[in-house]
């Protein structure tokens, strides 16, 4: 490779189609010809002006004889990142990462400055994830911050970020990160495995990658975690999992992702372990209400009235005389009530959603029971249902899913088709092992081991291991 | 795919509570009266025991099925002749469950109800149950175990308090000979072992601990025990009349309707309880089945085992008492072979073996020895 300081810049503009943004300028260096060549709107102007524009301009000492490229990289840029490219088409790519590249008259290679203007919007709490107490860094949508703010917390030589690119059109920056000596090699391995064999156009979001990495790509349930939070991902790292960060997307994704983990909050660990195990008892009841109560209310109201109360029977049929549909029919247009009010409402804006809310909840389900078209328990069961999906945010969609299938069985089985369901949902994820962790540990597997972080939680000086359902390096079990 | 040995603990566990409060306990007080409860944990106890026995052939064979293992004691006829053997006592005990579970169903929850409308998910379930193997069953064990725990003590402690304990006295009226003949002629809805013959080669035995097993055997004593104190207690001479001990416990315990709400959705979950113990032995008899015809893949076993279940759904009200009678007398010599008699000839043709096997390879090192002083008295006379 010869370089041609004007002519090599064309050839960049030509292999670029014109692009508006190529930017180029050239400079005289001792008689010397040499192009800068950049991508204006990833430049740092600053950064450009101070460590090569000035420098090269304003270099004075003697160089008579000797390798101008090794001067220049030697004694003259003033940038802490300087890569040297041997072939024009890697030189380009970095550039499109936001290098500014270094064309040399007559020299065989070219220099590569790393002057990237790091767009990052500020540090805010996560929406999906809030505490009361507790850190409240979220990740943001730089990958190169996103390390930052896990590097704060991480200050071992034992954490590798190993990076690579992905999409052949976008060429997104991949970071796999995690704890050398805790993870789990050969879920290392299988991941980073997994993640390099992706062929695909573009990495927009870290979600794009989840199908990849799943083992039941058609299944319904979570198979791979995610979080927001850098405490998050840290204090799963330490557990043994891998973190995968996308630039462009605040959410990291983490592997291996146990069914128990949805059910653990960051602020668990920042609360009083006796108020955490009540609450995670709290969750657990939750999900229990959040899919089979409406189910439950099917299957009572058609097949087994017998058994309610009295009391409650009569308040029951009070209720639903003169409604125009079947039980089923009911819940069924309550749900899709909800349903729709949800999608609407998460994807209105802010100062809109709220009025509609009130819309919603309010005057809807108020005009619908007035008006005789469903009934008072069937509001507040599919109500209390959905208020309980948010207990555990990170399951509420197959939580929907699920509820309606729980419907569907109640009304046509009855309790005895709710209780084959859900043995069928535990025997169906009982077989869901995630990168060598079982989905359902450490209830089944039983780990007893695990149990002090399970469904309760006891004090953090009380939980001297690793769980063992996350694969890990096992001679590191010991925390301390 | 193998399980560990609480897991295992926990499997054995739900075998042996899961015939015991259907129609056992009115059919043992036909005979032994009072005395009943005697008569189950005396076989309760013997098949506890009988656990070890074959846990003990399960290590012996290593990573062997029950099959290779069997073959290389008593060859491939003899070893046949068994599966078949075993196949017709996991037959029964499916059948037994699953009609079991059919009047359960229908008696408490849709007396209006066809039945066969309920058979086609409960077939869903155990077929994908045994598709997935044995660690999902035993997996979904460890799940609902303690459900099933709970509700069964509820039930109990909730009906223990009309009972009059002298009720019970005077044991040993009409001397043993009752429960001698009350225990042989039920025999068959014991034998609470014979699941762990299809299971050699799929436990880890890393985890081993005798104690944790004898736990939980002795736990499933005491419910029983408990359950049938408390039905005995209850019906007294009624008993015989009351044909499923576990709905109609909670019938009688319960104070302003048939069934109250609590004790109703305890109630549900022994349906729970069942669906597993219907997988497990589903299990057990598709594998004997594979092993039976060397059958290579899991999909046909599996379809004969569903359409088995499925025919015990046409089976009437009538037929079941035949089907009682015949386990009062068949199905009580096949249990006395398969889980007393087997474990025992399987141990003691292992000894002889293993014995025999020993002695040759004394005998070949003796001979080796020998060689080697000829050799060296040969080397001498030569130089």
């Amino acid at each position: 490779m010869k370089i041609d300081a004007v002519k090599t810049v064309d050839e960049i503009k030509k292999k670029l189609h014109d692009s508006g943004d190529l930017k180029s300028r050239t400079v005289q260096f001792f008689g010397t010809q040499i192009s800068l060549c950049y991508i204006a709107p990833i430049t740092d102007n600053e950064l450009l002006n101070n460590t090569l524009i000035y420098p090269l301009i304003n270099f004075s000492s003697e160089i008579k004889g000797k390798d101008i490229v090794e001067v220049l990289n030697d004694r003259v840029l003033a940038n802490q990142e300087v890569t040297i490219f041997y072939d024009l088409k890697s030189a380009v790519d970095k550039m499109l990462a936001g290098n500014t590249l270094i064309l040399v008259d007559g020299a065989d290679k070219i220099l590569g400055c790393d002057l990237e203007k790091i767009t990052v919007r500020a540090v805010a709490e996560p929406p999906t994830s809030v505490v009361i107490k507790g850190p409240r860094e979220g990740f943001t949508e730089s990958l190169k911050f996103n390390l930052a703010l896990i590097r704060k917390r991480v200050k071992s030589d034992d954490f590798v970020v190993k990076m690579f690119e992905l999409g052949k059109m976008t060429k997104t920056q991949i970071a796999v990160v995690y704890y050398d000596s805790i993870a789990d090699k050969s879920v290392v391995n299988d991941v980073l495995k997994r993640l390099k064999s992706i062929k695909i156009d573009g990495v927009i979001d870290s979600h794009y990658l989840v199908s990849y990495l799943q083992r039941n790509k058609k299944s319904l349930f979570k198979q791979v975690g995610d979080t927001e939070k850098p405490d998050i991902l840290v204090a799963k790292m330490l557990e043994g999992r891998v973190g995968i960060i996308v630039d462009g997307s605040p959410i990291v994704l983490t592997i291996p992702f146990i069914l128990l983990e949805d059910l653990q909050n960051s602020d668990d660990y920042y609360s009083q372990p006796i108020r955490v195990t009540f609450v995670r008892a709290l969750r657990l009841v939750g999900v229990i209400l959040a899919v089979l109560l409406p189910g439950i209310y099917i299957a009572l109201e058609l097949y087994h009235y017998k058994i309610l109360p009295t009391e409650f029977l009569i308040t029951i049929m009070n209720s639903t005389q003169g409604i125009p549909f079947s039980p089923f029919i009911e819940i069924l247009f309550v749900i899709l009530l909800f349903e729709i009010l949800y999608e609407a409402n998460i994807r209105m804006p802010q100062y809109f959603g709220m009025a509609m809310s009130i819309v919603g909840a309010l005057i809807l389900g108020e005009t619908a029971v007035n008006a005789g078209l469903v009934s008072p328990p069937a509001v507040m069961i599919v109500a209390l249902s959905g208020i309980t999906f948010y207990i555990i945010p990170g399951q509420a969609s197959q939580f929907s899913i699920l509820r309606l299938l729980g419907v569907i069985i109640g009304a046509s089985l009855g309790i005895y088709g709710i209780l084959l369901f859900c043995v069928f949902i535990l025997s169906y994820l009982s077989n869901f092992d995630s990168y060598k962790s079982a989905y359902l540990a450490p209830t089944a597997p039983y780990i007893e081991e695990d149990q002090k972080d399970s469904y309760m939680r006891k004090t953090i000086d009380e939980m001297k291991k690793r769980p063992h359902a996350i694969a890990s390096n096992e001679s590191n079990k010991i925390r301390r | 795919m193998k399980i560990n040995y609480r897991q295992l603990s926990i499997i054995t566990f739900m075998s042996f509570i899961a015939l015991k409060f259907l129609a056992l306990p009115s059919l043992l007080y036909l005979e032994s009266k009072n005395m009943s409860m005697f008569v189950a944990l005396a076989l309760m106890i013997i098949d506890g025991l009988y656990v070890f026995v074959i846990l003990d052939l399960m290590k012996k064979s290593g990573e062997k099925n029950i099959y290779e293992f069997m073959k290389s004691c008593l060859g491939k006829v003899i070893s046949k002749i068994i599966l078949i053997l075993l196949i017709l006592k996991y037959a029964l005990v499916i059948g037994n469950i699953s009609k079991g579970l059919e009047f359960f169903v229908v008696e408490n929850l849709y007396s209006e109800y066809n039945w066969f409308v309920f058979v086609l998910p409960l077939m869903i379930l155990i077929g994908f149950m045994i598709y997935k193997g044995i660690r999902n069953i035993a997996r979904v064990s460890e799940m609902v175990c303690w459900a099933i725990v709970i509700g069964l003590i509820y039930i109990a402690l909730k009906a223990l308090s009309g009972i009059d304990v002298l009720s019970f006295l005077p044991f040993f009226l009409d001397g043993v000979q009752p429960l001698l003949n009350s225990a042989y002629r039920h025999i068959s809805w014991f034998g609470s072992a014979t699941f762990l013959f299809m299971l050699f080669g799929f436990v880890d035995f890393r985890s081993e601990k005798k104690l944790k097993m004898i736990k939980y055997i002795i736990f499933a004593i005491l419910i029983v025990q408990l359950l049938y104190f408390v039905f005995y207690g209850l019906f007294e001479i009624t008993s015989p009349t009351h044909n499923y001990c576990i709905s109609d416990i909670s019938q009688f315990s319960s104070t302003y309707s048939a069934i109250d709400e609590l004790s109703w959705l305890v109630v549900s979950m022994w349906i729970v309880a069942q669906a597993v113990q219907l997988a497990l032995y589903s299990y057990c008899l598709a594998q004997a089945l594979k092993f039976l015809f060397d059958i290579k893949g899991n999909i046909l076993p599996i379809i004969i085992v569903i359409l088995y279940l499925l025919m015990w759904s046409f089976i009437g009200e009538n037929t079941i008492r035949m089907e009682r009678i015949f386990f009062s007398h068949f199905a009580s010599i096949v249990t006395l072979l398969a889980q007393y008699i087997l474990p025992i000839i399987l141990e003691i043709v292992y000894a002889i073996k293993h014995r025999k096997g020993k002695n040759s390879s004394k005998k070949r090192v003796r001979d080796e020895n020998k060689a080697k002083i000829r050799d060296k008295k040969e080397v001498k006379v030569n130089i």
